[in-house]
């Protein structure tokens, strides 16, 4: 194996391409977690929805229209979720909320095959992001060097504002101590609505990004979701700085992985996650043991 | 605090409490057996071999359900992922059968030996993890082997997406392979395995084992202080749950002589999760009538075409509606209502919690 196959440019802005989608999706699965101690099921249902009105919207208007409006959408989705789901439930079992947010997966994927049916749909990039670039002598689609830019924008700004700003800061004092931030006057409920609000929102962002780069299918949430899982435990619960490192880690392996040897490649995951939580139960990041 | 002022006024109270004991001990024993016997005739009472085939696929279920709540109960630890164990134990019975050509008593002895030292192995590494993580790592676990058996380079040993088709020449207790996919055939043997295991997670939850168990789930720091070893037990704990896995995973190899990589899947593990939680981890039978609703539930759903958007209503709101799964919604009517008979229900079902 010559040296130029293992770094092809190419191939390791496709890694980064996948990795921001999951960076995307997995912070605003760890903001939730951090803040309402809900391992959530239904996000990878709710950026399948994200992609799905994605299509419709940008058929209708167009794609920018569609970023712009499904995040909104999906946010009101998740006043509801903090409504309905979150706070009627807080004083049961981490494990009992999961569970209902499995079966709201469930439901969510139904609703979306009654509506847009099964067959894998299409979106098309905007006209300004459809031919490609060239990149170090390889033309590469510019839509995903697109991707990989708004993607790592939007986490680079989530963490600016965690680190930041007041209300930032309020929610990493939650994320690593609910108790002692509530003594100290953060009140801890209107930051949850935030945060469960801002988590799907994401979905739905990452759900528009994604229409022109996979293909809008059924199935997209159920595969994206255990990656994102994955990615949140490992970056530790509750961090996003570490779920941000554990996505492009994740990203990164995955592609080397089907570089030299795709046997490896299926299991790479699972073995990172292994070895992250044998090695460092609390992830990556300065999360709270869960 | 509580857990471990709990042992120590179960263990004195033992001596005098197995005294007075006796009597009831042995009701009950006579009761249990002769349940046991009568579930023996079910398919002389349900004659419509459907009904019993879904009774079969409700044993099934149940004994990986009660897998899973074992483990919730007496550790705290929910098994996202049990299908690693009981399509891993199927998938070893395919290949012992299968690959190795073995007969279908040692290829069955094998798979539930096998499994219970690899469960063993794997809990070693993992019941240290806090709950959540553990999740996630059984979760993985089950992805891992599901994407392994998958694996072109595999596909020899495990079939690849076509996965494997079982025949064995010789019996099985005396029953031969079409006995077995039949259902008449394969409810004894499911049906007593089913008991099997419901009296060992009863017998083990009863036991010493058990109190330290549940008392290192309350609270493990304070066991290590108190001179217990709060590793071994727990690794004891998820063997069993694994061995119990595996005798659900080895039910399914033998009744529909068949291994593929569903298996394995998320849903089938998340099946038998829902089971357990719609049934309620706080008693032995919980799971299973969990499962016997699960599995009532599906093929009503199934009926009218709405599977999996009914399922998931139905999980939202039974684990919304009863806290403590359908066995604690009845223990606790029956509490409320029964008067003294309740009294003594309690009195029995104490020791499986």
């Amino acid at each position: 194996m010559d040296f130029s196959q293992i770094f092809n440019i190419a191939q390791l802005a496709n890694a980064l391409a996948l990795a921001s989608l999951l960076t995307i999706l997995a912070s605003g699965l760890a903001l939730i977690f951090g803040l309402r101690d809900v391992m959530n099921f239904a996000h990878g249902a709710l950026f399948m929805i994200g992609a799905y009105l994605g299509y419709t919207i940008s058929g209708m208007f167009n794609f920018w229209a569609a970023l712009a409006i499904v995040p909104a959408l999906l946010a009101l989705l998740g006043v509801a979720f903090e409504y309905a789901l979150v706070r009627p439930l807080r004083r049961r079992s981490p494990m009992d909320v999961a569970l209902v947010t499995y079966g709201l997966a469930l439901i969510l994927s139904q609703v979306v095959i009654k509506i847009w049916g099964t067959a894998p749909l299409s979106v098309a990039e905007p006209p300004s992001l459809s031919g490609s670039i060239n990149l170090f002598g390889q033309p590469y689609p510019a839509y995903r060097i697109f991707l990989i830019g708004v993607g790592f924008g939007a986490c680079a700004a989530l963490a600016a504002w965690l680190k930041y700003t007041r209300s930032g800061m309020h929610v990493r004092a939650v994320s690593q101590s609910p108790m002692v931030a509530r003594i100290m006057g953060v009140n801890t409920d209107r930051l949850g609505l935030l945060v469960v609000c801002m988590g799907t929102g994401f979905a739905g962002f990452a759900g528009v990004l994604a229409g022109p780069y996979l293909s809008v299918d059924p199935a997209l949430g159920a595969s994206i979701l255990i990656n994102c899982l994955i990615v949140v435990v490992i970056g530790g619960l509750g961090s996003v700085g570490g779920t941000i490192a554990a996505a492009v880690v994740y990203g990164l392996i995955q592609v080397l992985g089907s570089m030299l040897s795709p046997t490896l490649a299926v299991m790479a995951p699972y073995l990172l996650l292994f070895f992250v939580l044998l090695w460092r139960p609390q992830g990556f990041g300065r999360g709270r043991v869960a | 605090m509580d857990a471990v002022q709990g042992l120590a006024t179960d263990a004195s109270m033992t001596p005098s409490a197995a005294r007075a004991g006796y009597p009831d001990l042995l009701k009950r024993g006579v009761v249990v057996a002769a349940l046991i016997v009568i579930g023996l005739f079910a398919p002389t009472v349900i004659r419509n071999t459907y009904y019993l085939g879904l009774m079969g696929d409700a044993v099934v279920l149940g004994i990986a359900a009660v897998s899973i709540g074992f483990l919730a109960h007496q550790c705290g630890l929910m098994m996202f992922g049990a299908a690693a164990f009981t399509g891993g134990a199927t998938y070893l019975y395919a290949i012992a059968l299968t690959r190795f050509g073995w007969n279908v008593m040692a290829a069955a002895a094998f798979t539930l030996l096998a499994s219970t030292l690899l469960s063993a192995l794997i809990g070693a590494l993992i019941v240290r993890a806090r709950p959540l993580p553990f999740a996630m790592l059984t979760l993985a676990l089950a992805q891992m082997l599901r994407s392994v058996v998958m694996i072109t380079d595999f596909r020899p040993v495990t079939g690849g997406d076509d996965g494997l088709a079982l025949s064995f020449a010789g019996a099985f207790f005396g029953l031969p392979q079409a006995q077995l996919s039949r259902p008449d055939g394969f409810w004894p043997v499911a049906w007593l395995a089913l008991c099997g295991v419901m009296l060992l997670a009863w017998a083990v939850g009863r036991s010493r084992a058990g109190r330290v168990l549940r008392a290192i789930r309350a609270n493990e720091e304070r066991m290590r202080f108190s001179g217990f070893n709060t590793y071994a037990p727990r690794v004891l704990a998820f063997s069993l749950a694994g061995f119990i896995a595996a005798v659900s995973g080895l039910l399914t190899g033998l009744h529909t002589a068949f291994a593929s990589p569903e298996l394995l899947d998320f849903t089938t593990g998340g099946n038998a999760l829902v089971s357990t939680l719609v049934g309620g981890v706080g008693m032995v039978s919980g799971p299973v009538l969990g499962a016997l609703l699960f599995v009532i539930a599906q093929d009503q759903f199934g009926a009218n075409g709405n599977l999996e958007l009914l399922t998931g209503l139905g999980v939202v709101l039974v684990i919304v509606a009863f806290p403590e799964g359908a066995m604690g919604f009845i223990r606790n009517s029956v509490a409320r209502f029964g008067g003294r008979g309740a009294q003594a229900q309690r009195g029995g079902d104490h020791a499986a919690r």
